[in-house]
């Protein structure tokens, strides 16, 4: 076919369609992406940085007992937040999107949910420490009924408060997903299952499971993208005790460590990449959504 | 299995929903082993009679008996009673013969994984479904959803099912076979089918016995012919959409309509005058021609080619619209102008007068 036919041209102009977001996408996440991968290999002194490449910063962090620990504290906590969140969500989720008959309750509900998010991200997580602090909210009211002598001191500035504060903060992002999917349920499907003699706990998980999973994945890759990339909720409420990857990048960047920030970076980044494409394989969600 | 016994029973059967009223006092005995069709325009309670008699919905009031037994107050599963979903309802991600098997699978009953399975394969035979187990439902037509819906629920063997509008979803011509094969695959079984309909061609040509719904309430039940020649109402032979029905005044004997008087030998029962007479037994003819009966005169609008039939559509001088239906085996039909008038005709033996009063 010639270059001149209109179907080739027709594809040209379409292809340059594209243009404007690959240019985008290629200057904001590409190129950074790059940039951090070579700068892990830069040559880290003191007090300044030069483009030599070397593995130094890689065998730092692999040696450091301090780094690893980070690492496997961020994979602990994920998979521990990633649980909860799915463990508490669900049941909501099946409430708002399922159990619930008007669609007007069900909206409301889910506007409810999203109403924390009306202040701010810090003001969320910083709300938390008159909540669990030895005087907080929650050890007042066990001692006051006497299921308590002394404060619970383990509630704040622990592994713990991390997780109660991370579960509250992103729990809704594994309910609205999942809701949205129960909500595009066949009622009809359901009564179908019961009529042919299924009990609640079959048509659960062999029909309402199966088909809310495209929203357990989307919600999942929601939590775990945030969850794995966090920093400021362990570091306002862990006491400085629970390191992440992410506030590891935070101090090295703070103290002007770029080649350690981006070695940690790059690692977080693969992390995200495993994570994520390991919960689309368990979905497609090109048939979904 | 004997016929005309009963299979199910509703006895005064009353549903309401806040001020409606969808299900007026409904009694209905329904014989065994037959092709039933409820006929009703929408909105007239045919969906929540089936709803009330799968066990999906309670009524408020009246009982419910099947096959000898109080079913009112048992849940669905526990009925024995299929449902066939309007819109198929199939479970979206799992193959045809998982579908099938889900009952089997998933049900109360114990039943060994090579019993469902070989029950399963016997069922996709006998709705024709081989070589598409593996599909998924949105692999397969409409048509084959509908045979998988169906399926579905004879593999549970039951005595009784419920079919919702089952061709609503389908094209006209898949509709026309589907109802011959509805037939045939029920006639292979010792099973009843309850099927609801809006359209009165469906309801006529499957029913074995036909009942007419309006308003929540069963207006006429008899066999398809008794329901077309004889309809007890103006309502039923208003949905029938085969008859011109005429408003008028019925004295002593004799109807005043828009053709004038004619005389009346024989009155069915009904607070309101009218008479009704067939598409079919009306007939046009030009000004001066020999009338069999009472005249009308009208003016031609148009006609509509049906294959078998023309049905050609008249004005009369109240602007009420009068169709006739010519069937082609009785000779061609006569070109008719339009906006010119003529005169339509009937024999009047084959009219239906319905009146508060009695003829003698």
């Amino acid at each position: 076919m010639s270059t001149g036919s209109p179907s080739t041209q027709r594809n040209t102009f379409t292809g340059w369609l594209l243009a404007p977001g690959v240019f985008w996408m290629i200057l904001f996440l590409v190129a950074p992406i790059m940039m951090i991968v070579y700068v892990s290999f830069w040559t880290q002194t003191t007090f300044a940085i030069n483009s030599t490449l070397t593995l130094d910063s890689w065998k730092n962090f692999f040696s450091s007992e301090a780094y690893v620990g980070a690492l496997w504290t961020t994979l602990r906590l994920w998979l521990i937040v990633l649980a909860l969140t799915f463990i508490i969500g669900y049941p909501a989720a099946l409430f708002v999107g399922l159990l619930v008959k008007s669609k007007t309750v069900s909206t409301i509900l889910l506007v409810l949910c999203v109403i924390p998010f009306w202040t701010s991200f810090l003001i969320r997580v910083l709300a938390w420490r008159p909540m669990l602090g030895k005087e907080g909210a929650i050890n007042i009211i066990l001692q006051k009924l006497g299921l308590i002598d002394s404060p619970i001191e383990v509630l704040l500035f622990s592994e713990l408060s991390v997780i109660i504060g991370m579960t509250q903060i992103y729990v809704v992002f594994m309910v609205g997903p999942i809701a949205f999917m129960l909500g595009r349920i066949d009622r009809n499907i359901i009564e179908a299952a019961r009529d042919l003699g299924a009990g609640f706990g079959r048509i659960f998980w062999k029909i309402i499971f199966p088909l809310s999973l495209p929203g357990v994945v989307v919600g999942a890759i929601f939590v775990s993208v945030m969850v794995l990339g966090e920093f400021a909720t362990s570091g306002a409420l862990s006491g400085r005790k629970v390191n992440l990857l992410g506030n590891i990048i935070v101090t090295q960047v703070g103290s002007l460590k770029w080649a350690m920030a981006s070695v940690v970076g790059v690692i977080l980044t693969i992390l995200l990449g495993i994570v994520v494409a390991g919960f689309l394989r368990i979905v497609d969600l090109k048939n979904e959504l | 299995m004997a016929k005309n016994e009963s299979i199910f029973r509703l006895e005064n059967i009353t549903r309401r929903f806040g001020a409606l009223t969808a299900l007026d006092n409904i009694s209905f005995d329904a014989p065994r082993n037959e092709y039933i069709s409820l006929l009703g325009p929408s909105g007239s309670g045919k969906t929540s009679l089936l709803r009330v008699v799968a066990g999906f919905e309670k009524p408020d009031t009246g009982r419910i008996h099947f096959m000898g037994r109080d079913i009112t107050d048992l849940p669905a599963h526990k009925r024995g009673i299929g449902f066939v979903f309007q819109n198929f309802a199939l479970f979206p991600h799992l193959t045809v013969f998982e579908n099938i098997a889900f009952g089997l699978r998933n049900g109360t009953d114990d039943v060994t994984d090579a019993e469902i399975n070989s029950r399963a394969q016997d069922m996709v035979e006998l709705v024709g479904l081989e070589g598409l187990e593996d599909r998924v439902p949105d692999q397969i037509s409409g048509g084959q959803k509908q045979r998988v819906a169906l399926a579905r629920t004879l593999i549970m063997q039951p005595k009784l099912v419920l079919l919702d509008e089952p061709l609503g979803a389908l094209d006209a011509n898949l509709r026309g076979r589907m109802q011959t094969e509805l037939r045939q695959i029920r006639e292979r079984l010792d099973v009843t089918f309850l099927h609801v309909t809006g359209s009165e061609t469906e309801s006529l040509a499957m029913g074995d016995t036909v009942a007419v719904l309006d308003r929540g309430r069963i207006i006429q039940s008899g066999t398809p012919e008794q329901i077309h020649d004889t309809p007890s109402s103006p309502d039923v032979a208003l949905f029938l959409n085969r008859f011109n029905l005429f408003d008028g005044r019925l004295s002593a004997q004799s109807f005043q309509g828009p053709f004038g008087t004619v005389p009346v030998s024989y009155v069915c029962q009904n607070p309101k005058d009218v008479y009704a007479v067939r598409y079919d037994r009306t007939k046009a003819f030009r000004k001066g021609d020999a009338l069999p009966g009472p005249a009308l005169p009208a003016r031609f609008l148009a006609s509509e080619y049906l294959g078998s039939s023309i049905i050609s559509f008249f004005e009369t001088a109240d602007h009420k619209q009068v169709e006739v239906d010519h069937h082609l085996s009785f000779g061609d039909p006569d070109d008719y102008n339009v906006g010119e008038e003529y005169i339509l005709s009937w024999d009047p033996r084959h009219a239906i007068v319905f009146g508060s009063e009695v003829a003698a």
